[in-house]
Order: structure tokens, then C-alpha cells, then sequence
């Protein structure tokens, strides 16, 4: 029993390393897709391409639209000179937000009316449109009220009174974890987690499939061995490429997007290797129903998808309708991307993350047992 | 090869595999129909019979990949679907069921270490294989790149390393050169004269003509059973040459009548096996339709036989039933 488990191991790790596609597959893509996706996931807004529609051309106008361009957020597309002009650019996707200053807006300043800025914005990206829009508003208020001051000191001083500057009721946000607010460290975690569900999840279910369409599992069932070695042959190996897959992703996380590791590795290791038995029994119960390898990877696609969407890497569960939350309870993507976060980030202990370890050592547990089932059901 | 034989082959002294009303069903479509047949130590057992015969199916329920729907399927005694008979047959399918990325050596160790075969019992066995297979030169090469003999030798080393009391091969000559198929029936008869019980399939005459015993299979039933010479000697129907000015005017007359179990064009003449009895008069009255003919009788081939059995199952029921059990010659 030893031997043949020892044999079909060998011969798997033999097959996978030999073909150069499947090692990279394996090893050095989940690296490259780590870096990849690590920096085009991501949720900061910055650079939006403004164009501004000077109609009062002055001074105070000018100094307003260099103060809006001068920061990170918006960066100046264009002047033009009328409000069809601007949503024209909006049009072509050449600008996303237009900033309008209406004619007289320096002197109804300066006689103290009420002046308006009109914002135009591309709503088609409903993210980076509520954070340009915030953003202007906030410069815009930040002016009103430095120009208000100015003038009730002005006045002021020509009475020959002295006027304090008001109080300000200020918001002073500390945040903790992820004090730059760097969205690297929050998606880098859900990235392992994804990577890791596509290696073992394909490869497990094509290297069986691919067994059947060779006519080598005929082969194979013609030896006296059981099925539960055939299982176990083919599973142990690609069990422990996915781990040290696991360990590049968190050491890469480390290495190149500064994702710190606050608490204790073995929590990961044994979040990964509960989770690894799930995806890996999802892996066999597709090949219990997959006669071919392109059917497999249709199979497998079929579950990443909302596997993936469902775990929150992307979305926040918690803005999901309540019936899909209680979905996501049986989604093992979501378990390991929580403890990732919490064990990475905030140095979750053992008891902190209890639940996630309980959620995916049952689930793991029940998958791979029902897979073994169906296998040796298939298989005898 | 005597040095290595399996002892236990030479011990056994009943049918090594036996079938015993085999069934088999798929959906609505009976694909085997109380099929009922034994091979004997030291004996090559030809199924044979068209495609969609149901050999193959045969064959799968007999290695116990398969299961049964009636019946019994036993090897060595032992129930064929147990685990435990694994270790006394050896099995060699129809397509290509070695790995193509592996090499030669690479392919033996793995069936050798699934049989749980010990290092030194294993190489000693692969050494001895790969020399009698003439693989030994192209132990580094892959299996994929290895011409369609080279890679049945294989198989055969691979279905052979484990020294099983049964072989079983399903279509072996299926994709192999002329020169490959004579070195294959070499090694099958080199194993027989050691005693291994073998059962092979093919749709092959001239391959059937070199077994013991052969059984004639057609729609999942067993037509007639016996050594093939008995089988040709027992045949008593007519077998013909004829020669005609217009050889495809007279096939088209012919094909499709009562009396013609088989026809086909060799050369210039047409090849018919005609019902006893009916050959005057039907080619009297040939002549009539196409013109004059000249035949004169042939010695039946083994194919003519298959033929005929296929149009007639009668065709080879006399004589005792004695001379039908044939066994090994």
C-alpha cells in the first residue's frame, strides 16, 4: 500500500515537473498573478482627468482651479470654454469630472453672495465618481470657508475690531491596521486565496480527467491497490504544491507589497491546509462527473466564479442581501481570506479566528469525504 | 523466461478464467447475453467477432473492471470483481492506456511499485522483460515516442512485470506493423508454453487462426466455440471461386440472396460461401442473368467459417460435442 501510494506520488510529481507549462502553471504563475492582480486590484482613486470651464477668467478662478489640480486626486485634462464642450470630453471618456465656474464668480464672492461650482461627472464608474465628487466637494467647502473668513476678518479689521477665527468641529481619524490606507494590504490576502482555489481546484480535477481520457485509470484499476491510494495519490501531491503556493503568496505579499505578517504563521498553515482539503475535494468531485478534461475546467470555472465573488474579496459580504450573507457561511474562500486578513493584519489569535478554522474544518472535512465517497464509488 | 515463471502456474489445474452466463446490459441494449466460456493453463482463447460484438465488454467484466449484470466472471477460482485477483492477472487494453510523458523504465517502475514489487524484484523482472521485448535499448525513451509495436511490447512488459496466472489482451495487434505482430505472438506464445492462461480479442482471422480455441461472438452471443481448424473441418456449407467476365454484374445479383452466406471480391473472382446444397442451381441460373461462369471449389478459410456462423449460426453444429472442446494444441 505504501509503495503504490509512494508510486502514483512520484509519478504525479514526475509528470508535473517534467512539463515546464504545468510546473509554471503551479509555481511561478500564482507569483506573477500575485503581482499582477496585487496591482490592478485596487480601490484608490487618484490622477481622475479633470477639465476645468473657466467662464469667469480671473484671478480668484484661476487660484481656484490650481488649488483643485495641484493634489494627487485630479489631474487637469483640458480648459474649455462651455459646458457642452465638457460632457463632449465626458462623452469620449477623455475627462471624468468637469469642474464650472460660472461668469462673476470672483466678484459675487466678493459682495459675499452665494456662488455655486457646477460638477459634471462620469457616473459609468460609480466608485471612482463618488470619491472625485467627494473629493471636490470638499476642496470646494475648504475655499468657501477660507474666503469667509478672510472677508469677516477684513471687515473686521476696518471696523477696528479684532475677531477671533471661530471654532472648528474636526473630524481626527486614527486608522488602525492600515494607517496609509494602502488597498494592497487588504486585497493581497484575498488574491492568495483565489490563486490557491484555481491550482488545486484545476489541477485536481483535470489530472483525473486526464487519467480517464488516457485510458491510464483503466490501467491503474487493473493493480491491486484501493481506491482510497489512488485518491490519496493523486491529491498529496498537489496538497503540498498549493501549500508552498500559500507560503509565496504571503511571503510575496510581504516582499513587494509591504503587507506585514502581525500574527502567528501556523494559524495560516493550518487555515491553508483545512481549506486545501475542500478545494481539493471539490477538485475530485468534479472528476467524479467530468468525462473529460475540458469538461473539468468548465466544471471548475462554474464554481470559481461565485466561489470568488462570494468570498468578499472584492465586494464587502456585509453589503450583500442577508440571504446571500448566509450563502457565503458554506464558501471556503471566504473562511481563508478572513483569517488571512485577520491573522496578517491584526494579529487575530487562535480564539479570534475559531469560527473561520471551525467553518472550514467542517467543511473541509464533509467535501473530501463525500469526494472520497464518490470517487470509490466511481472507481470500484 | 521458465526461470521466472509464476509456480502457481503450473499448479492450477481447472480453467484459470471462466465465465459463466455472463450478462451485461446497457440501458435497453444487451451488449453480452449469457455468455459462458473457460481458458486453461497454458492456453491462448481467441474472442472473436466484428466490432460491437461485445468483446471488449467481455473482456472488462472479466478483469472485474466491469460490473455484472448475471453471471459469474472468476480467475484463479476467485470472484473477478476482488481486489485480490489483481495479483494474478495481467491486462492489456485496446488503446493507449500507458503514460506518454513517461519513459520505458519510468512506465515499468510505476506498474511494478502499484504491484508492490520490492526494488531488487523489480529491476530484475523490468531487466529480463526489456531484454526479451528487444525494449532494452530504449529504456530512457518516452512512451509517446515509441512506433505502435514498440508500445504494445511495452504494455505487454507493463501487464507482464507482476508474473500474472492470466493474461488478458484486447486487441493486441490493433495499430501494429506486420513485422511487430509476429515478435508480439512470439512473447504471447513464449508465456503460454510457461503455462499462462491467455484470452485476447480481435477482429482479426488471421489472428484468430493462431489461437487454441477461439470463440465466435456476434451481438453479445457466443455463435460457436472450438479450435479453428476444427471449427474450418466442421463447417459444412460451400465454399467457391468463381470467374465471370463481368465479376461486380454478378456480386450485385448475388449480395442480399438466401443462399449466399458470404461474398467477396478476391481479385478478378468473387469469393462465395453458398448454403450446402444450393450452388448448382444458383449459379444455373446466374449464368442466365450474367453470362457464363467458371468456379470451382475452395477450401474454406477461417474467415469463411466467421462469415458463415454470422449468416448461419448453424453452420458448424455438427459434429459431437467432444471435438468441440477442442483445448490446447
Amino acid at each position: 500500500m505504501r509503495t503504490a501510494l509512494w508510486a502514483i506520488i512520484l509519478k504525479e510529481l514526475r509528470q508535473t515537473f517534467r512539463d515546464k507549462r504545468t510546473a509554471a502553471l503551479l509555481i511561478v504563475a500564482p507569483v506573477i498573478q500575485l503581482i499582477v492582480l496585487g496591482f490592478a486590484v485596487n480601490l484608490e482613486v487618484d490622477h481622475v482627468p479633470t477639465a476645468i470651464v473657466d467662464l469667469d477668467r480671473t484671478p480668484e478662478s484661476r487660484r481656484f482651479a490650481d488649488g483643485l489640480v495641484a493634489g494627487e486626486t485630479f489631474e487637469m485634462k483640458g480648459n474649455v470654454d462651455t459646458g457642452e464642450e465638457a460632457i463632449e470630453l465626458i462623452d469620449h471618456g477623455k475627462v471624468c469630472i468637469a469642474v464650472v465656474l460660472p461668469a462673476g464668480f470672483e466678484r459675487s464672492l466678493g459682495d459675499g453672495l452665494p456662488t455655486q461650482v457646477q460638477l459634471l461627472v462620469d457616473g459609468g464608474d460609480s466608485n471612482r465618481a463618488i470619491i472625485a465628487q467627494n473629493a471636490a466637494t470638499a476642496y470646494t467647502t475648504q475655499v468657501g470657508f477660507r474666503l469667509a473668513m478672510d472677508r469677516a476678518q477684513q471687515q473686521a479689521a476696518a471696523l477696528g475690531v479684532f475677531v477671533k477665527r471661530p471654532a472648528l468641529l474636526q473630524v481626527q481619524a486614527r486608522i488602525l491596521y492600515n494607517p496609509t490606507l494602502n488597498s494592497h494590504i487588504y486585497f493581497v490576502p484575498g488574491v492568495g486565496g483565489t490563486l490557491l482555489l484555481v491550482v488545486t481546484v484545476i489541477v485536481t480535477s483535470m489530472g483525473l480527467a486526464r487519467e480517464k481520457e488516457a485510458g491510464t485509470m483503466e490501467q491503474i484499476m487493473v493493480t491491486p491497490m484501493s481506491p482510497m491510494v489512488v485518491i490519496l495519490g493523486k491529491t498529496l501531491p498537489y496538497a503540498l504544491i498549493a501549500f508552498v503556493d500559500l507560503g509565496l503568496v504571503v511571503a510575496g505579499g510581504a516582499l513587494i507589497f509591504k503587507v506585514p505578517i502581525r500574527g502567528q504563521l501556523w494559524l495560516i498553515g493550518l487555515a491553508g491546509i483545512l481549506y486545501i482539503l475542500t478545494t481539493l475535494g471539490i477538485g475530485l468531485l468534479i472528476s467524479t462527473v467530468a468525462k473529460s478534461q475540458q469538461q473539468s475546467f468548465m466544471l471548475a470555472f462554474f464554481f470559481m466564479m461565485p466561489a470568488i465573488l462570494l468570498s468578499g474579496f472584492m465586494t464587502p459580504i456585509a453589503n450583500m442581501p442577508h440571504w446571500l450573507q448566509l450563502v457565503t457561511h458554506f464558501n471556503p474562500v471566504r473562511h481563508l481570506i478572513e483569517v488571512l486578513r485577520a491573522v496578517l493584519l491584526k494579529a487575530a489569535t487562535f480564539s479570534d479566528v475559531a469560527p473561520q478554522l471551525v467553518a472550514l474544518g467542517g467543511l473541509g472535512i464533509t467535501v473530501f469525504l463525500l469526494a472520497v465517497m464518490a470517487m470509490q464509488r466511481q472507481l470500484k | 523466461m521458465t526461470s521466472d515463471a509464476n509456480p502457481q502456474l503450473q499448479e492450477k489445474g481447472g480453467p484459470v478464467i471462466e465465465a459463466q452466463g455472463l450478462v451485461r446490459r446497457f440501458g435497453k441494449l444487451v451488449a453480452v447475453s449469457d455468455l459462458s466460456l473457460h481458458v486453461a493453463a497454458g492456453e491462448i482463447y481467441g474472442l472473436i467477432g466484428p466490432d460491437g460484438a461485445g468483446k471488449t465488454t467481455t473482456i472488462r467484466m472479466l478483469t472485474g473492471l466491469m460490473a455484472l449484470d448475471g453471471g459469474v466472471a472468476r480467475v484463479s477460482g476467485e470472484d473477478a470483481s476482488n481486489v485480490g485477483v489483481r495479483e494474478q492477472l495481467g491486462y492489456m487494453p485496446q488503446q493507449y492506456a500507458l503514460y506518454g510523458d513517461l519513459s520505458v523504465d519510468e512506465n515499468l517502475t510505476f506498474f511494478g511499485r502499484l504491484f508492490g514489487l520490492n526494488r531488487a524484484e523489480r529491476e530484475r523482472r523490468k531487466d529480463r522483460l526489456l531484454e526479451i521485448t528487444r525494449l532494452a535499448p530504449f529504456r530512457k525513451r518516452r512512451a509517446d515516442q515509441l512506433s505502435g509495436g514498440m508500445y504494445k511490447k511495452l504494455a505487454l512488459a507493463c501487464a507482464l512485470l507482476h508474473q500474472p496466472v492470466a493474461l488478458v489482451l484486447d486487441e493486441p495487434s490493433n495499430g501494429v506493423d506486420p513485422v511487430s505482430r509476429r515478435e508480439l505472438w512470439e512473447l504471447i506464445y513464449e508465456f503460454v508454453s510457461d503455462g499462462m492462461a491467455v484470452l485476447l480479442s480481435t477482429p482479426d482471422m488471421d489472428e484468430a487462426a493462431r489461437c487454441h480455441r477461439v470463440g465466435l461472438l456476434h451481438h453479445g452471443k457466443l455463435l460457436a466455440e472450438g479450435a479453428p481448424d476444427a471449427l474450418t473441418r466442421r463447417f459444412h456449407h460451400e465454399t467457391l471461386m468463381v470467374r465471370t467476365a463481368n465479376r461486380d454484374a454478378l456480386e450485385d445479383l448475388l449480395v442480399g440472396r438466401e443462399e449466399v452466406l458470404a461474398l467477396s471480391p478476391e481479385g478478378a473472382e468473387l469469393r462465395l460461401v453458398l448454403r450446402r446444397g444450393s450452388t448448382q442451381a444458383l449459379l444455373a441460373w446466374a449464368e442466365t442473368q450474367v453470362g457464363a461462369l467458371h468456379w470451382e471449389p475452395s477450401k474454406p478459410a477461417f474467415e469463411d467459417v466467421f462469415l458463415g456462423l454470422l449468416a448461419d449460426p448453424q453452420s458448424c453444429s455438427e459434429p459431437a460435442a467432444t471435438e468441440l472442446s477442442g483445448g490446447a494444441q
